[in-house]
């Protein structure tokens, strides 16, 4: 009874321990480390031996493994960073050069600070998740995700500093339901297809709110900006496919 | 690639008991450190975060993989992963064997000369 006591106290710190690994490699073997802890007591238990012993001597040697993999992670992480860091430095070169060239472009640095943020955020957002998952339909469907979300905001923001219509926040909520979506579904592939499926659906409607609350709006014809809306609804939706196509192989 | 260089590169200990301890089948993690123990007659003692850290290199070189045995009836009911070697794992093995019995031929006849 005592010993049966001791085994569910030393298993319960035991997966406390395990906690202080990073999250992927948590997340792949923590509950087969969880398990394999659980089998060595069950064997000294079932030896008559007492756990003392062994549960020093694994915390000590899963506390080694524990500081080896944060290490591990943290260097990775960093050579991560500094590859989308370059990355965003590449492509901010692009509005650089552009301002130089094209007339009327003149952005003050604040602008180029803000540009190189979102594009450096929205590169690491890539790295993180991307990794999530193997598959590439998976990759690429986050790569496809983040690309039309990044895209519809910057042209929100445009149209907003020159019309200053307010209506045009129902965007900024088509992005808000994907965030939503994604944290509801912990980035996993069937729950990433839904939440793509709805920033779609979120965007039609999106659409038809401007048009009845907004009709005068001087930005094109009607027929021009519809093509331009169904254009990022079937992005997203082509994520959404994306994401569902990794679900289902993942299931196979 | 990463397998590639896995299979030229010597192992560590540890890798090399793991493939070793696959080599017969597939086993999950406790099924590991208990033929590691058998195969080295109880002097390499591995602990969960050596076989696991070991393993989740051994996966991303692609010389394991999980595979999609669940269940162990001797055991219990009790959903496990089980894992086993890929054919990168074989031919890293079979590398370090070839390597190994280059090894002891030349320390034999080294040591043959020197009597």
């Amino acid at each position: 009874m005592a010993t049966n006591v001791a085994d569910r106290r030393y298993r319960s710190w035991y997966a406390m321990l395990l906690r202080l690994y990073p999250r992927p490699f948590r997340e792949r073997f923590g509950e087969g480390m969880a398990q394999t802890f659980h089998d060595l007591c069950r064997e000294h238990r079932d030896a008559r031996r007492g756990l003392f012993g062994l549960a020093l001597w694994i915390f000590f040697e899963t506390l080694v493994g524990i500081v080896r993999e944060n290490t591990t992670h943290m260097s990775q992480l960093g050579k991560t960073m500094l590859r989308v860091a370059l990355v965003a430095l590449g492509l901010l070169m692009v509005p650089l050069a552009a301002s130089r060239v094209v007339e009327g472009w003149n952005w003050g640095p604040g602008a180029f600070v803000f540009t190189y943020v979102l594009f450096f955020g929205t590169g690491m957002a890539y790295a993180l998740i991307a990794r999530k998952m193997n598959a590439w339909a998976y990759k690429a469907a986050v790569g496809l995700a983040l690309l039309a979300g990044f895209v519809l905001g910057w042209a929100t923001m445009v149209h907003m500093s020159e019309t200053e219509n307010p209506v045009n926040l129902v965007y900024f909520g088509v992005l808000a339901v994907g965030a939503a979506g994604a944290g509801l579904a912990r980035l996993e592939a069937r729950g990433m297809a839904r939440a793509l499926f709805a920033m779609a659906a979120a965007l039609a409607v999106a659409w038809v709110i401007t048009q009845v609350l907004s009709p005068d709006a001087p930005a094109g014809p009607v027929w021009n900006i519809g093509v331009i809306h169904g254009g990022f609804v079937l992005l997203f939706a082509a994520a959404g496919l994306l994401f569902r196509h990794a679900s289902l192989n993942e299931s196979k | 690639m990463a397998a590639k260089n896995t299979a030229q590169a010597p192992l560590t200990p540890a890798v090399l008991h793991i493939l070793l301890a696959l080599s017969t089948g597939e086993r999950h993690g406790y099924g590991i450190m208990k033929q590691v123990q058998a195969d080295s007659q109880g002097t390499a003692k591995m602990g969960p975060g050596t076989l696991y850290g070991s393993m989740g290199r051994m996966m991303e070189a692609g010389l394991i993989r999980e595979s999609d045995k669940r269940v162990d009836h001797e055991m219990d009911d009790e959903r496990r992963i089980y894992y086993e070697l890929t054919g990168a794992g074989r031919a890293a093995l079979k590398a370090e064997l070839k390597r190994y019995r280059g090894v002891v031929a030349l320390a034999g006849g080294r040591l043959a000369h020197g009597h």
